[in-house]
């Protein structure tokens, strides 16, 4: 198995513990490599955490009304721009749906983009990581419906707009819900991983010059999936706490 | 134009007919040829070229339709932007199944 120096670095102080725990679980979970039980995804996913806590702890300790620092204009910015896009998609009281979002945005968008950093991989090349990220907007936006509308008014959704075909339509909904899952862990996986692919294949084709294009293509590829999944998990919430007239 | 209609018709019936025939050569390939033939290779990249030409259909109707009603009203930028990027994320994502497939089928993954 192949790992990056960080992967190394975190292995080399946490393989012991993590093996314990992962040998105390399920058959099934156990490590593949007791010796190196921390995967480059998940090396990769501690450092962008850690990377997001560690900006947003100096953004917090220099905020200033008077006079705002380049950091926190950016920080502002970004605010708005989540907050913009829930108040048109979402409509009133959709303050409470910013934070996740906001970090769901920022959690892939800098996974995306650490890809780009010689001796550093995108996390999100993973489906695994993609997927958690997926389950993560699922749980928030179903868990908010059965909030806002309560458990049965939730549940009427899946009927359909015909309740005598409630026997057609109820596995189709099921399917569907869950589809979204599968089609936001998919694109974003598959986005990233392309990406990569298509910087390598050119990178052994011609290696000077021709990669940068695909480089810059990948960057702007990071950023449009960051914002498609912040998009579609809005949707998701507007549709699953829609009140019906 | 009758007659090149003609020949490109029996062209196909000829294909048609000698189709068993390659479907057993590589049937015998798949197995032998160090358990890969050509034709994993070949389905990979031909699905993925029809995939990918259909996307690019999709999307190249989507984008020319929202252009077209941006510039009959600029004002509504915004809303279409939304849109816009929802639509075609949406038709993408049919692409990549197709890709993830391909790479599932060659046998490589992440």
């Amino acid at each position: 198995m192949e790992q990056l120096w960080f992967t190394e670095l975190l292995n080399r102080a946490f393989a012991k513990p993590v093996n314990a725990i992962m040998q105390a679980l399920p058959a099934p979970l156990h490590p593949a490599h007791p010796e190196a039980p921390i995967t480059n995804p998940v090396a990769m996913q501690v450092l962008v955490v850690a990377f997001l806590i560690v900006v947003f702890l100096i953004i917090r300790s220099r905020l200033s009304v008077d006079k705002p620092g380049g950091i926190q204009h950016i920080a502002e910015m970004l605010h708005e721009m989540v907050a913009d896009q829930c108040e048109s998609i979402i409509g009133h009281h959709s303050t409470r749906y910013i934070p996740l979002l906001t970090a769901l945005f920022l959690f892939i968008l800098i996974g995306n983009l650490i890809g780009v950093i010689p001796t550093f991989e995108s996390p999100t090349v993973s489906g695994a990581v993609t997927l958690g990220c997926a389950v993560v907007s699922w749980v928030y936006y179903t868990s908010n419906g059965i909030r806002e509308q309560g458990a049965l008014n939730y549940a009427k959704h899946f009927i359909g707009p015909v309740w005598w075909l409630f026997f057609l339509m109820i596995p189709i909904e099921i399917v569907s819900d869950l589809a979204r899952m599968m089609s936001l862990s998919i694109r974003l996986y598959a986005n990233i991983f392309a990406g990569d692919q298509v910087t390598a294949v050119f990178f052994s084709m011609i290696p000077i010059g021709v990669p940068v294009i695909f480089l810059l293509l990948h960057v702007a590829v990071a950023f449009l999936q960051a914002y498609i999944f912040t998009l579609l998990s809005t949707i998701y919430i507007s549709l699953a706490v829609a009140k019906e007239h | 134009m009758r007659k090149v209609m003609f020949v490109i018709f029996a062209v196909v019936v000829v294909l048609m007919v000698a189709t068993p025939a390659f479907a057993q050569a590589g049937n015998q390939s798949l197995t032998t040829a160090g358990g890969r033939g050509w034709a994993i290779p070949l389905g990979a990249g031909l699905g993925m070229a029809i995939a990918a030409g259909l996307c690019g259909l999709g999307q190249g109707k989507a984008t020319a339709s929202a252009v077209e009603s941006l510039a009959r009203n600029p004002g509504a930028r915004p809303g279409l932007f939304i849109f816009l990027i929802l639509g075609l994320a949406l038709i993408e994502s049919l692409a990549l199944y197709a890709l993830v497939i391909a790479f599932q089928v060659l046998g490589l993954k992440s």
